[in-house]
C-alpha cells in the first residue's frame, strides 16, 4: 500500500477534543533567566526578590565572570562592546564579558508560592548568541588569572522584553506565499 | 497516466468544512476540484516519480556542502553576505529539516523532468496529505473507484514519523507561523502543528507579523516569551531582506526549514543541479540568465519566484508566455523549455512531496495555461493497477 494507513486530525478537526490542558507538573522549584528586573517581575511577580536576585549576581559577576588579558580576547569570544576593563582589588586588572542577565531559582511551596530565599547567578552571552554561566561550586575564587569555569545553558530565558514588532512579514502578499 | 471524469462526493464541502479546509474555493474559483483524477499505474508511481525524487534529493542534499564552502555559488544564488557565515553554520550542525516539494513534468511516458525544488515554503500539503486521502477512502467506498486502488499519498504518516524523529532536537518553546491573512497559509500551518501534536510536540502559534524582537536581540511571541524554535511558513531571503532579519544569526532562533534551505529553495540551484549531473534524465539543461534576449525553447524564471509569477516562456514554436508578479528585479536562471504535458486541455503539473529524506507522496496542481499559477485547481488522483490492460468481459 502506497498511502497512510490511516490521517487522523487533532486540531483541524470539528470532532470535540478530550485533551485537557496540560497538566502542568508540580514542580518543587522555579527557575528562570532573565535579562532585567523588568522580565523577572513580569514573570515572578516579585519585585523584591527580582531585585536581589539581580544585585547579587551583578556582585557575583567581576568574581565569576572569565578572565581575559586583552579586550580583543575578550570580545572574539563575546562580541564587540561586550566587555568591560575590571580589577580585582589588588591592581591586577583583565578584561571580562558584561553580565547580561541572570538566573534566579526558588524553592516553591505546595500551593504555588514561593518560599523565602533564592539563589541566583550571573548569565554571560557568548557571540554566537548561546547562554553561559559559572559552573556550578563556582564562588569567585580567582584561579589564576583565568576566571571560574562556564558552562553552556541550554534553556533561553524564558521572558524578555520585547522592543518593537512586525518585522517580519512586510514582503507577504494577502494571497500567501507557499511555493 | 490517465485524466478520468468521476463524480463528485456530494457531501465534500461539508467533509471539507468539517477538517477545516476552508480554502477549497478561493476568490469564488474552485481550488479543490474532483470533477476528475489522474489514475497512476504502479511502475509509473515507483519508477517513474518515487525513484527520481529520492535520487533527485540526495544530489541537491550533496550540493549543498559544495554551495557552502563557495563565495561564488553564494553570490550565485543571491544569498546576502551576512548570512553565509549563519548558513553554513546550519549545514555544518545539519540542523533538521522537514519537508520539501519537487515539481514534475511527466504524462507516464518519457522520464519526469524537475522544473524547481520548493525547498522553503511549500503549500498545497494538507489538501496533498489529508483531504485527498479522504476523497481517496470515499470513492473507494462509494464504488466510484475500481477495487484495489491506492494512492501515493504516505505524507501524513511521513510527517508525524519526521516530527518524532527531530523532537528531541526541537529547541522549545516551538511555534509555528504564517502570514495572518493569508487562510491557504494558516491552513498549512494548522496541518503541520496538527502532525507535531500528534507525534507528542507541544507547539503554539502565531502570527508571522506577531513576532517581536528584544532589546538584545531575541525573538519574541506574544507572551514576550524567547521563541526556540520558529517553524515559518515565510520564505528565507524574506525574512533576510526586513528589518527583523539582521537578528537573526546573533538571536539563537532555530528556523525550521533551516537556514540552509535557503540554497535549496532557489531557483539557482537548477544550473547547479545541471552543472553537477549533466545529462542527468530527470533534469532540464539550465544556466544562469545573462539578461540577453530569451532563445526560442527556453524559460526565464527568477531565482525566488513564487506560484508561477514573473516567469517568460519563449516556446519552439515562437509563441511567448509572460506572467505577472513581484518579482521583477533580481537575477534570473534559464531552464530548457519543457512545456506540461496536456490532457484534455489541462496542464498537471506533478507535486512530488519529500518529507524527512523520503519520497512519500503526490499532489497534482492542473491548470488551463502552461505556466502552473496560483489559479491552479487540486486534483486527486489514485494507482489504479493494469486498468488499462484488464478488458471486462
Amino acid at each position: 500500500m502506497k498511502r497512510s494507513r490511516t490521517a487522523a486530525l487533532l486540531l483541524m478537526s470539528t470532532a470535540p477534543l478530550l485533551l485537557t490542558a496540560c497538566d502542568r507538573s508540580e514542580s518543587a522549584s522555579r527557575e528562570g533567566l532573565y535579562t532585567s528586573v523588568e522580565a523577572c517581575v513580569a514573570q515572578t511577580n516579585d519585585s523584591d526578590t527580582c531585585r536581589q536576585a539581580f544585585a547579587k549576581a551583578q556582585q557575583d559577576a567581576v568574581a565569576t565572570a572569565p578572565r581575559f588579558a586583552s579586550r580583543e580576547a575578550c570580545e572574539a569570544s563575546y562580541g564587540k562592546e561586550q566587555c568591560a576593563e575590571r580589577s580585582d582589588g589588588a591592581s591586577h586588572s583583565f578584561f571580562g564579558p558584561l553580565m547580561t542577565g541572570f538566573f534566579l531559582s526558588q524553592m516553591m511551596s505546595r500551593n504555588g508560592v514561593a518560599a523565602n530565599g533564592f539563589n541566583s547567578a550571573p548569565a554571560f552571552r557568548d557571540s554566537n548568541g548561546g547562554w553561559q554561566r559559572p559552573a556550578p561550586g563556582a564562588g569567585g575564587v580567582y584561579r589564576g588569572g583565568a576566571g571560574t569555569a562556564m558552562v553552556p545553558v541550554n534553556a533561553t530565558p524564558n521572558r524578555a522584553v520585547t522592543s518593537s514588532r512586525s518585522g517580519f512579514g512586510t514582503s507577504g502578499s494577502s494571497r500567501g506565499i507557499g511555493g | 497516466m490517465r485524466r478520468v471524469s468521476t463524480a463528485e462526493r456530494p457531501d465534500w464541502r461539508a467533509k471539507a468544512a468539517a477538517c477545516g479546509f476552508g480554502f477549497h474555493t478561493i476568490d469564488d474559483a474552485p481550488y479543490w476540484d474532483e470533477s476528475a483524477y489522474y489514475a497512476f499505474s504502479l511502475r509509473e508511481i515507483e519508477n517513474g516519480i518515487e525513484a527520481p525524487t529520492e535520487e533527485l534529493h540526495a544530489m541537491a542534499l550533496d550540493l549543498v556542502e559544495r554551495i557552502v564552502g563557495s563565495e561564488q555559488h553564494l553570490r550565485q544564488l543571491a544569498i546576502p553576505e551576512p548570512y553565509w557565515d549563519w548558513i553554513a553554520q546550519s549545514w555544518r550542525e545539519r540542523q533538521p529539516h522537514l519537508y520539501g516539494r519537487m515539481d514534475f513534468a511527466y504524462d507516464g511516458t518519457g522520464p519526469a523532468k524537475l522544473y524547481e525544488l520548493n525547498y522553503d515554503t511549500p503549500t498545497s500539503l494538507f489538501e496533498a496529505a489529508f483531504f485527498q486521502w479522504q476523497w481517496l477512502e470515499d470513492q473507494l467506498a462509494r464504488g466510484q473507484l475500481p477495487a484495489g486502488s491506492d494512492q501515493f499519498n504516505s505524507i501524513y504518516e511521513s510527517l508525524v514519523e519526521a516530527f518524532g524523529t527531530i523532537a528531541r532536537g526541537i529547541a522549545r518553546p516551538f511555534h509555528f507561523a504564517a502570514v495572518r491573512d493569508s487562510a491557504e497559509d494558516q491552513g498549512t500551518v494548522a496541518y503541520l502543528r496538527d502532525c507535531a501534536l500528534q507525534a507528542g510536540i507541544d507547539c503554539g502559534a502565531l502570527a508571522i507579523e506577531d513576532i517581536g524582537i528584544s532589546e538584545d536581540g531575541r525573538f519574541t511571541d506574544l507572551d514576550d516569551q524567547v521563541i526556540g524554535c520558529l517553524f515559518k511558513l515565510y520564505p528565507l531571503e524574506d525574512m533576510f531582506r526586513e528589518s527583523f532579519g539582521q537578528y537573526l544569526p546573533r538571536s539563537g532562533l532555530q528556523l525550521i526549514e533551516p537556514p540552509w534551505k535557503a540554497l535549496l529553495s532557489n531557483k539557482g540551484i537548477l544550473p547547479l543541479l545541471w552543472d553537477a549531473h549533466r545529462g542527468h534524465p530527470n533534469l532540464l539543461p539550465a544556466e544562469f540568465d545573462n539578461g540577453g534576449e530569451l532563445p526560442r525553447g527556453s524559460v526565464r524564471k527568477p531565482l525566488h519566484s513564487r506560484e508561477g509569477a514573473n516567469i517568460a516562456m519563449h516556446l519552439d514554436d515562437g509563441r511567448e508566455l509572460r506572467t505577472n508578479g513581484p518579482y521583477r528585479d533580481g537575477p534570473c536562471i534559464r531552464q530548457a523549455c519543457h512545456p506540461l504535458p496536456a490532457f484534455d486541455g489541462h496542464y498537471p503539473l506533478i507535486g512530488s512531496w519529500v518529507v524527512g529524506d523520503r519520497a512519500c507522496g503526490i499532489g497534482i496542481r492542473e491548470d488551463s495555461s502552461l505556466v502552473t499559477q496560483d489559479s491552479a485547481r487540486f486534483v486527486p488522483h489514485a494507482i489504479v493497477e493494469e486498468a488499462r490492460g484488464v478488458l471486462i468481459a
